[in-house]
């Protein structure tokens, strides 16, 4: 083991620090409709042109081909600096159907897509929960009948961030009739504009509209579509979902820490207070969250649901840490404003990409081999 | 940078788990006999501080006490570690070599009032001693054996020795803390072996929901400090700037991770937790016991290293 940075790494981190410092938007981007599109592909194509985007890429897809150390450090410059969210409307492209296709897609589905997701000309949506398969993912019905070259689509999916904006989605559908839970799947990609699409925005509980219901009333897309075989779509997702877990997560885990840092200057609790006491928790937590994050993109081996471990540590102390920055408004807390967003939005941490409670029977029984949940 | 332990790291770690195993059974500690640490000198425990610039690996060290913690090892394990660096250091190398080979036993232990109380058997003519929040070490008067609460691990009362030396607080915090994640890992162990063989209900209680979900808090717990761990270590070792934040962080998290499985291993147990005839409470006797040695840290005081950029300009 050893995190002693080499002169190379220091030379990095200065040198994404000043870009950083010199190009990051210093206002907040609006969290939905046009504007938010506009603001995020203008700061995409920012850092394309810079040769700051696809870090985690290959260089022959038109990435950075960076390693995970200095993925770490980009990412903590990044969260210091206080730039935009990664969680925009390029999050799908760039962190879930990106890499998918890099690892599955055909050469024509990379050579097509690849490029456009990298500037910022086409934004990805997903297309996975279902109002009857949500941590039962694998309960999900929608269906893609093979008609020759042709998938027609017919279902619902819910859940979709930034479905409106997107152009396509990577959707997950039962090809195979009468197949059940993980087999018959397939993972393909889905034109947001074809015929027979209808998008219908949900408000969430912090009054946005980033995500959505999607209805698929015969849709047409073609087999050439499907990422990574037909009926194999399970495997695909379960790469897809990988990608989420490593490079996106490390993201918002480092982020977190910042914010910390961020909510002790603005609290300014005197030296032994209650509330000094409540900070100090939260700070030596997010140092833990900072260390469990650099660990699981930095050493080898584990098991594949390790990223439970860190995925819902950070959920739950991204909710503690929000919540007390709510409190810590006072009356003000009742008034709109970026604090209470965040704090209403950080009620979906503990809910979205795997339920608390899923991601605990997955540590027991994936990780401690305690005895499988009985299923009917 | 990587975080993947080196082959001699695991050769060294896997050697000290089987003596462990073999020779400190957790059964031990229901003997009433005072702690024998003949098998850990052999192994060159204690003299592993005192192998030299290049060869003293705080890492390597502190994860085999955590290895240490796992068994419930007395804290005199930490006092003679860091007694004999802490010899070494000031230059005298004979008492570090008697300290390192088991002639001179340490004991480790907390002030209170005008006493030293120690957390072992009577016999220790040195000890290394919380007093507030300051680390102090030397020679002690080896005192009388004193009633421990709830009947648990042994402890001994002396009177506090006037003018003794202070001591660089890291190492110390360092190896105590991944005792105390030992313990915690200890508590997670037992609750899951438990879990998959006690039957309730015609199934084991280790197939229900609210035991399971305790469990992975448990290993939520164990994660973090064991991160945070390699992190402190390796920050330490390097002499990096956020060292002692890093240690600070690690001193707040272990105690309260170790204490909550060790109340979870209890309730996990149910009646026979609660009994002397179960492992539980000694881990928490030991949890208790290492979070007294820990030096209050003053997380707050310190910088940390991912404080936001300000962007006048």
């Amino acid at each position: 083991m050893d995190l002693t940075p080499s002169p190379d790494d220091h030379r990095f981190r200065q040198r994404a620090r000043d870009w950083l410092g010199a190009n990051a938007p210093r206002h907040r981007a609006p969290a939905g409709g046009a504007g938010a599109r506009q603001a995020a592909t203008a700061w995409l194509a920012r850092c394309h042109a810079a040769g700051w985007s696809g870090l985690a890429w290959p260089r022959d897809w038109g990435g950075q081909g960076l390693s995970a150390d200095r993925l770490l450090i980009w990412y903590e410059e990044y969260a210091r600096t206080g730039a935009p969210s990664p969680l925009d409307c390029t999050f799908v492209g760039l962190h879930h159907a990106g890499p998918t296709l890099i690892a599955l897609g055909s050469e024509a589905q990379k050579a097509f897509h690849l490029p456009r997701i990298l500037q910022g000309q086409s934004i990805w949506c997903q297309g996975f929960s279902e109002p009857g398969a949500g941590s039962d993912l694998a309960s999900l019905r929608t269906s893609g009948r093979v008609e020759g070259d042709i998938l027609v689509v017919n279902g619902q999916k819910i859940w979709s961030s930034y479905a409106e904006d997107a152009d396509y989605q990577e959707l997950l559908i039962r090809t195979e009739p009468g197949s059940a839970r993980h087999r018959g799947l397939s993972w393909v990609i889905c034109d947001m504009r074809a015929p027979g699409i209808t998008v219908r925005p949900i408000a969430n509980m912090a009054g946005e509209t980033h995500f959505a219901e999607v209805f698929y009333d015969d849709v047409r897309i073609p087999l050439s579509n499907v990422v990574g075989g037909l009926h194999n779509g399970w495997a695909t997702a379960m790469t897809t979902l990988g990608f989420e877990r490593k490079t996106a997560a490390m993201a918002l885990q480092l982020d977190l820490s910042v914010r910390v840092e961020r909510l002790i200057a603005e609290a300014g609790a005197a030296p032994g207070s209650a509330l000094a006491e409540t900070l100090a928790d939260l700070r030596a937590e997010a140092a833990g969250l900072r260390a469990m994050t650099w660990r699981s993109v930095l050493r080898e081996g584990g098991t594949p649901f390790d990223g439970s471990l860190v995925r819902l540590t950070f959920a739950e102390l991204a909710q503690r840490v929000h919540r007390l920055a709510a409190e810590l408004l006072g009356p003000e807390s009742l008034l709109q404003g970026p604090v209470m967003t965040d704090y209403f939005e950080s009620y979906s941490e503990t809910i979205a990409g795997g339920t608390a409670e899923i991601q605990r029977n997955i540590i027991a029984e994936r990780i401690l081999g305690l005895p499988r949940e009985g299923r009917a | 940078m990587n975080l993947d332990l080196s082959d001699e790291q695991s050769q060294i770690l896997d050697a000290a788990e089987a003596l462990l195993q073999a020779e400190y059974p957790l059964s031990r500690l229901r003997s009433g006999a005072a702690e024998d640490l003949t098998r850990l000198v052999e192994f060159g425990l204690f003299g592993l501080g005192l192998a030299g610039e290049d060869g003293s690996d705080l890492l390597t060290e502190a994860l085999l006490h955590a290895r240490l913690g796992r068994h419930l090892l007395t804290p005199s394990t930490l006092a003679a570690a860091v007694a004999a660096r802490l010899a070494a250091q000031a230059g005298d190398d004979a008492l570090a070599s008697r300290i390192a080979d088991g002639a001179l036993p340490v004991s480790a232990g907390v002030a209170t009032g005008g006493d030293l109380l120690l957390c072992d058997a009577p016999g220790a003519t040195m000890a290394v001693w919380r007093e507030g929040d300051t680390l102090r070490w030397g020679p002690c008067d080896s005192g009388a054996a004193a009633p421990p609460a709830g009947g648990g691990l042994p402890l001994t009362r002396t009177p506090r020795p006037a003018g003794a030396a202070t001591a660089p607080s890291a190492p110390w915090q360092l190896l105590v803390a991944a005792q105390l994640l030992g313990t915690a890992e200890a508590a997670l162990d037992l609750s899951v072996a438990y879990a998959r063989t006690r039957e309730q209900f015609g199934r084991p209680i280790g197939a229900f929901q609210a035991i399971k979900h305790h469990c992975a808090d448990m290993a939520l717990g164990v994660a973090m400090v064991s991160a945070q761990l390699d992190f402190a270590a390796l920050a330490l070792e390097a002499g990096q700037e956020d060292a002692d934040f890093q240690i600070a962080a690690l001193a707040r998290l272990a105690p309260r991770i170790a204490l909550r499985n060790a109340r979870m291993a209890i309730q996990i147990h149910g009646g026979i937790g609660f009994s002397d005839e179960a492992d539980a409470h000694l881990i928490l006797k030991q949890a208790h016991r290492l979070g007294q040695l820990l030096l209050p840290a003053d997380l707050m005081a310190l910088d940390a290293p991912l404080t936001p950029l300000n962007r006048s300009s």
